[in-house]
């Protein structure tokens, strides 16, 4: 039974498993809670990804995967895929988000202020390697200001839309439930701006970034001003079956409005994610800006960065060629050698 | 009656993994499938614990398909035990508690990915096939809104020039698997990655074929007595893999399609590509009763 005994497929794959969750060993909850608290932006990225904000979730993911991200993301989406859809909350605008941090590269100053909140950009990027030595990293405390910045701002779009330099989108009052969710229905082109919205929001940051810095570097039409950047926080309004609207708590959201000159007015582009995710937004931001008009099959074309940047995709398809090609290799052998064999016979001389 | 008689108590997940919109809504895509034959039909392809590429579209159709009674058969490139097929036979048989088999006689639903069985199958019988990519004009048109709009206009022009320009170019086809045929004259579709050997199973077939692509999120299907014919010029007929000759080096099994073992000395052996045919080969030689289904190519010639 000589097949009989190469059936080790099952058993394989099972060791295979065990040798890869065998490098990171037991997984506790105070090992997610550790991971909660010190990645809490690479907690952000993954929720973002995943389209799903639970931070303990996300911690999960990233401690059962070993910070294999796309396979953390992966793991996250398909647990989402089971849950059920209790609520769609109440839209949320700009100025009722609980914002962190807002600024604007358009301005010097805004209705508002420029508010930096938390930020790494005007640190040196300087490897505490002291910590290694024993020497642990206190950082230094916050000295909060006289004055706090309004938690509460007005887009600077609103402002220049007041000022006639831009047209905002026109409002858009679908009912929340009737949003259409590309997570439930067909991707198809020319897409609806909810399934371009929600494509950008869970794109992978890196596939975002790469063909975003495309568009910036000079192939998109369109230079991006940064009119906004935002990290906030959005409360999540639901109803109870009563009809009593309540808060079910708070998610970290961030966004981008990125703006160009196109003839006398401004033109938006307009990214926004769960967690905060600066690079992304501001990539996917300039990603839609300039796909508009854009040709088809160029990187700022709307079909074209929508499939490339979704990350569970294509890292999938991407290890699916580890997977046996023999038979489809076998075929395209038989052609070749055929091919070959034609080709042999009609160069042989006339006798 | 308590309120507690009329739910169900919380489960971590639904009974076969998708809930019950999103097998609804696959139901209707391969309804709308079988109805338009070969023709792609979107779908929001959910995730599944699975990467996408890994047979993820024919997954979600098993998992619509599947109850506690329907016997499953699971092939990768032919073969039962292939790892991945392994996986997925697994994951079905977990979450829906249906019993498995080997034997392409026994099942009542195959998922494969890339091959057709050698024994013919049945009008009971449902074939999944896993599909990477659904477009058979991606070549030609990498953009999917472009080529849906060729395919609704019947615009395979540049599909023809493509094979015509193979045979100027090799003097034959160059096409290996996934060979562009015609279903029931009106769609031209990627029939997944099959060998050309395989192709001529699904034409007037008497099971269904379900064609599904979970990362491209498509379903195409060709129906029970269904045309399906290769793309091939009047003069240049359609050609399968040279195959018809050959003899398995373990089961002694011949005339079917085979995988290519490289050997120390430079030549080639030969083994059976559909791995349970091959057992049962094996074990008819060693005078075990087997049941052999009627296999759709007799003496190495597909038998019409």
């Amino acid at each position: 039974m000589a097949y009989v005994a190469t059936r080790g497929g099952e058993r394989a794959i099972e060791q295979a498993e065990r040798l890869f969750r065998a490098e990171m060993g037991e997984i506790t909850d105070a090992r997610v809670a550790e991971i909660k608290a010190a990645m809490p932006y690479l907690i952000d990225r993954v929720m973002g990804e995943a389209s799903l904000y639970d931070e303990d979730l996300a911690a999960l993911a990233l401690a059962q995967t070993g910070g294999e991200l796309l396979e953390a993301v992966l793991v996250l989406r398909a647990w989402r895929t089971t849950q059920p859809r209790l609520q769609v909350a109440d839209p949320i605008a700009q100025e009722a988000l609980f914002t962190h941090r807002r600024i604007s590269a358009a301005f010097k100053d805004i209705p508002g202020g420029q508010v930096l909140g938390p930020t790494l950009d005007y640190s040196h990027r300087i490897l505490a390697t002291d910590v290694l030595n024993g020497l642990s990293f206190k950082p230094a405390e916050v000295e909060p200001a006289a004055q706090p910045a309004p938690a509460y701002q007005p887009s600077v779009a609103a402002w220049q839309a007041e000022n006639d330099l831009v047209d905002l989108p026109p409002v858009d009052d679908t009912a929340p439930e009737d949003i259409p969710d590309v997570t439930r229905e067909p991707l198809l082109f020319p897409a609806k701006r909810a399934h371009t919205l929600q494509s950008l929001a869970r794109a992978e940051t890196g596939g975002a970034l790469a063909l975003g810095y495309a568009a910036m570097r000079g192939y998109g039409q369109a230079h991006p001003t940064v009119n906004e950047l935002r990290l906030a926080e959005a409360d999540i309004m639901v109803r109870h079956p009563n009809g009593t609207a309540f808060s079910a708590g708070r998610v970290k959201v961030s966004q981008a409005e990125v703006v160009s000159k196109k003839g006398e007015k401004l033109e938006l582009g307009f990214a926004a994610t769960l967690g905060w995710n600066e690079v992304k937004c501001i990539s996917a931001a300039t990603l839609d800006l300039n796909s508009a008009g854009a040709e088809k099959g160029s990187a700022t074309e709307e079909e074209f960065f929508i499939y490339h940047t979704e990350g569970v995709e294509s890292s999938g398809f991407c290890i699916h060629f580890k997977l046996p090609h023999y038979v489809t290799f076998q075929s395209s052998l038989d052609a070749m050698r055929d091919a070959k064999a034609k080709a042999a016979s009609r160069k042989e001389p006339a006798e | 009656m308590s309120l507690a008689t009329l739910t169900k108590n919380w489960e971590p997940m639904s009974y076969g993994f998708l809930d019950a919109s999103a097998k609804r809504e696959i139901r209707r895509k391969m309804l709308k499938a079988v109805a338009v034959p070969g023709c792609q039909m979107p779908y929001a392809s959910r995730e599944v614990p699975m990467a996408r590429g890994w047979g993820t579209g024919g997954l979600q159709v098993s998992l619509t398909l599947m109850n506690p009674s329907k016997r499953v058969k699971v092939i990768d490139q032919g073969a039962d035990d292939s790892v991945n097929a392994a996986s997925i036979r697994r994951f079905l048989a977990r979450v829906s508690g249906a019993p498995t088999t080997l034997d392409t006689l026994e099942a009542d639903l195959i998922q494969s990915r890339h091959r057709i069985p050698e024994e013919k199958l049945r009008e009971d019988q449902v074939l999944v096939l896993q599909v990477p990519n659904p477009e058979p004009l991606r070549p030609v048109q990498p953009n999917m809104s472009i080529a849906r709009q060729m395919h609704a206009d019947a615009d395979y022009g540049r599909m023809w020039l493509q094979l015509y320009e193979q045979i100027v170019r090799s003097g034959r086809v160059m096409q290996g698997a996934s060979y562009p045929s015609l279903v029931n004259g009106r769609h031209v579709m990627t029939p997944s990655p099959i060998p050309r050997w395989d192709v001529p199973k699904l034409h007037m077939a008497k099971h269904l074929t379900i064609l599904s692509a979970g990362r491209e999120k498509r379903i195409h299907a060709v129906p029970p007595f269904t045309r399906v014919e290769p793309l091939v010029f009047d003069d240049v007929p359609y050609k399968v893999e040279d195959h018809g000759d050959l003899t398995c080096n373990r089961s002694g099994a011949k005339g079917f399609f085979m995988n290519e073992i490289p050997q120390d000395d430079g030549s080639s052996t030969y083994e059976i590509s559909d791995s349970e045919f091959g057992v049962k080969t094996i074990k008819q030689a060693e005078g075990a009763p087997v049941e052999f289904g009627e296999t759709w190519y007799t003496d190495g010639e597909m038998s019409s």
